[in-house]
């Protein structure tokens, strides 16, 4: 039972997904020259190319190391929306929770003086603490009082990231830099790269590691148990003596950990500073890579593996042709709209069954006629 | 510099004038996400539908000529009007098929259309104008300002009506407020408002007395995409006569917030988004005067929590004295 539904779910998810790429390779037949040359470079631009010509050759490995840096930031994004979407909370705040986690990690980076030892794991606690505290304050708003999270995220979004350029403009920002930003973080504070001549450094490892320990925490821990249970039924939780309340509040404080620390990596592993649009708009890009996971752990990491290779695939298109990267938030957007459309995937399999019922109607009539 | 400076410096009849043509775009899609959430049916798209009309809006305005030329300009600008409001109503259809007929979530539905929006506006402009960050290749007209007769000659009012220079303001502006009133009356003061209020009081009584409650929030949904499609408009035809990338810059989400804020009503609402837009034009005021805006436009959404914080603290106590009152009328 459980198989079969596992493997419908999949079949639908490739449904989805190919229906989603689909239509965008027609929109771009619509704009571009040459549609097939730059619909090739999307979906195979971050793969390294292996060449015999002259001994063995790998080509575009920093292609590979920029998708493989991409789904960094899109798991660990695409795991604090899982969290929060397996409670049944539909937080939206990744966008601030990330920015003042970035804001944390730079201070530390930049004013605590240590060995790597400690400043980068001092750094990346200081996120997640950062992104946990303005995860909670949504979560105990709607746990104890009933305010309405979409909204109170949304604002909190705004506050953070006005918080966020009050700081950097007016204590953070390198006043000798000609934009606004900070100054390099020193290199203690910043990700080392683990694979020479890409942007891939051990946060691969951290987003790994964060994949099972949400996997642990949902499937072998009395939280996770109870988060599972929250979202599947309220009230069955409520009168099963789950703490309901609290148990809302935490989900959406680990959620807002996990989107600081994706802050802390975008600031100490990408950029190595902190700039005043520090990546405009990732917050919401968890969750597509959530709904595609259906909200399981593993499926986030695979998930967002796929939508890092189809996010740099854009970018690598978007230089070698005359279609814009835009065209994978509209791939995107479909995939959202499909995936969320239940009813969409029943009518269908019913219009298949009325079809061939149909079609047997008229053999046997044909049968009956001759 | 003395706070009695600042005071004068900020409120003039610039900053009175500044305040009513920052909040507009806030205003229009603020009514329309006003009357989906009385209707059952949050949109929380209102903006990307902002961000699709206002691109609409540029793009058919400005290549009109070249399908039909020799027309006036306001006959461009209009075509540019309706193209944007069809935009705004197709998104808003989008939502509601795959919510009512397709058994989406409206707001997962709705942040598809915002995604959908903001990489397709962009997609778009790039194919046509080979610019990723504006139309400014395009000249492209503006919705025209209208003035108001006869007040000029009264004190406040000809400021109030008719901007600083008594020139008139953009006709978005006065649509946002009769706007208002007319949402108001059809809320309040027609059946089918009445019947809208039902079906999202509570659904399954709406439909026990035979209200179409698929109809009503299909209705409700169009309209809200009506009204954030003018917001939209107002931005690029009328604030600017330009679409910019990302150029509604969360004011749908704001518009949002304004409906809690102003206590789900549409006058309540309308104050609450001036508040926003007082905010606004107060933060670019202090600007030039070194006092850091990001200060200032941390307040309204501060504000805005803080009125949910006491909406629903208040909403639960009435629940709590009823209850009361309840049970002493039944043990008595």
């Amino acid at each position: 039972m459980m198989r079969t539904s596992f493997w419908s779910e999949l079949v639908r998810i490739g449904a989805v997904v190919s229906v989603a790429l689909g239509i965008g390779f027609l929109i771009t037949c619509f704009v571009s020259e040459e549609p097939v040359a730059a619909f090739r470079e999307l979906l195979t631009g971050p793969f390294p190319k292996i060449s015999f010509a002259d001994g063995f050759q790998v080509k575009g490995m920093n292609r590979f190391g920029d998708w493989i840096a991409e789904s960094i930031t899109l798991v660990l994004l695409g795991l604090a929306i899982a969290i929060v979407f397996r409670a049944r909370q539909f937080s939206l705040g990744a966008d601030g929770q990330l920015l003042l986690g970035a804001l944390a990690a730079g201070i530390v980076s930049l004013f605590v003086d240590a060995s790597i030892w400690i400043h980068i794991p001092l750094a990346l606690v200081a996120a997640m603490i950062a992104g946990f505290l303005w995860g909670l304050i949504p979560g105990l708003l709607k746990a104890y009082i009933g305010v309405d999270e979409i909204v109170s995220t949304l604002m909190l979004n705004v506050i953070a990231l006005q918080l966020y350029q009050l700081l950097l403009t007016q204590w953070l920002r390198d006043p000798t830099a000609g934009f606004v930003g900070t100054e390099n973080f020193p290199v203690t504070a910043v990700l080392p790269v683990i694979v020479p001549k890409t942007r891939i450094t051990i946060a691969l490892f951290l987003a790994l590691l964060a994949v099972v320990a949400i996997w642990f925490l949902l499937t072998r821990t009395p939280l996770g148990y109870e988060i599972r249970i929250v979202g599947a039924n309220l009230r069955f939780a409520e009168y099963g003596g789950i703490n309901t309340k609290w148990v809302i509040a935490v989900s959406m404080a680990l959620s807002g950990a996990l989107a600081g620390l994706t802050g802390a990596y975008l600031a100490m592993g990408l950029l190595k500073k902190l700039t005043l649009n520090l990546s405009p708009g990732i917050g919401f890009e968890g969750i597509v890579v959530a709904l595609l996971a259906r909200n399981r752990p593993f499926g986030v990491l695979i998930a967002g593996l796929f939508y890092g290779y189809l996010r740099t695939g854009a970018q690598i298109m978007e230089r070698s042709s005359d279609v814009t990267r835009e065209v994978v938030m509209v791939i995107q957007a479909v995939i959202i709209l499909l995936i969320t459309a239940e009813r969409l995937f029943p009518l269908f399999q019913e219009w298949r069954k009325r079809r061939s019922d149909a079609l047997i109607v008229t053999d046997l009539a044909g049968g009956e006629g001759a | 510099m003395s706070i009695e400076t600042v005071l004068q410096s900020i409120f003039t009849a610039t900053f009175l004038a500044s305040v009513i043509r920052v909040s507009t775009p806030i205003i229009l899609p603020a009514m329309g996400g006003l009357i989906s959430e009385l209707a059952g049916v949050i949109n929380i798209a209102l903006e990307g539908i902002m961000l699709a009309s206002a691109f609409f809006g540029v793009i058919v305005s400005a290549l009109a000529p070249g399908w039909i030329p020799g027309l006036p300009i306001w006959a461009y600008a209009g075509m540019g009007a309706v193209a944007g409001i069809l935009a705004g109503l197709i998104l808003a259809w989008l939502i509601a098929f795959f919510h009512l007929e397709l058994g989406a979530d409206i707001i997962l539905a709705a942040l598809g259309i915002n995604i959908l929006a903001a990489g397709g506006t962009v997609f778009m402009m790039f194919a046509i104008t080979g610019d990723k960050g504006s139309t400014s290749t395009l000249a492209s007209p503006a919705l025209p300002n209208v003035q108001v007769p006869f007040v000029n000659d009264v004190p406040v009012l000809g400021i109030l009506l008719n901007a600083e220079n008594f020139s008139g303001y953009n006709v978005m502006t006065y649509a946002a407020f009769i706007l208002t009133i007319v949402v108001w009356i059809f809320l309040y003061r027609t059946p089918l408002g009445t019947h809208l209020r039902a079906v999202g009081e509570n659904p399954d009584a709406a439909a026990s007395v035979g209200i179409n409650v698929k109809r009503v929030q299909y209705m409700a949904l169009l309209m809200s995409g009506f009204l954030a499609a003018l917001g939209g408009l107002n931005l690029s035809m009328g604030y600017l006569t330009i679409f910019q990338n990302n150029m509604t810059a969360g004011r749908g989400f704001i518009a949002l917030a304004v409906i809690y804020l102003g206590n789900r009503h549409p006058f309540g609402t309308l104050l609450a988004a001036l508040l926003f837009g007082a905010a606004t034009s107060l933060g670019a005021q202090l600007g030039t005067l070194n006092i850091p805006s990001q200060l200032i436009e941390m307040l309204p959404p501060l504000v805005t929590i803080i009125a949910l914080v006491v909406y629903n603290l208040r909403r639960r106590a009435r629940a709590t004295v009823n209850e009361r009152k309840f049970q002493e009328r039944a043990a008595g």
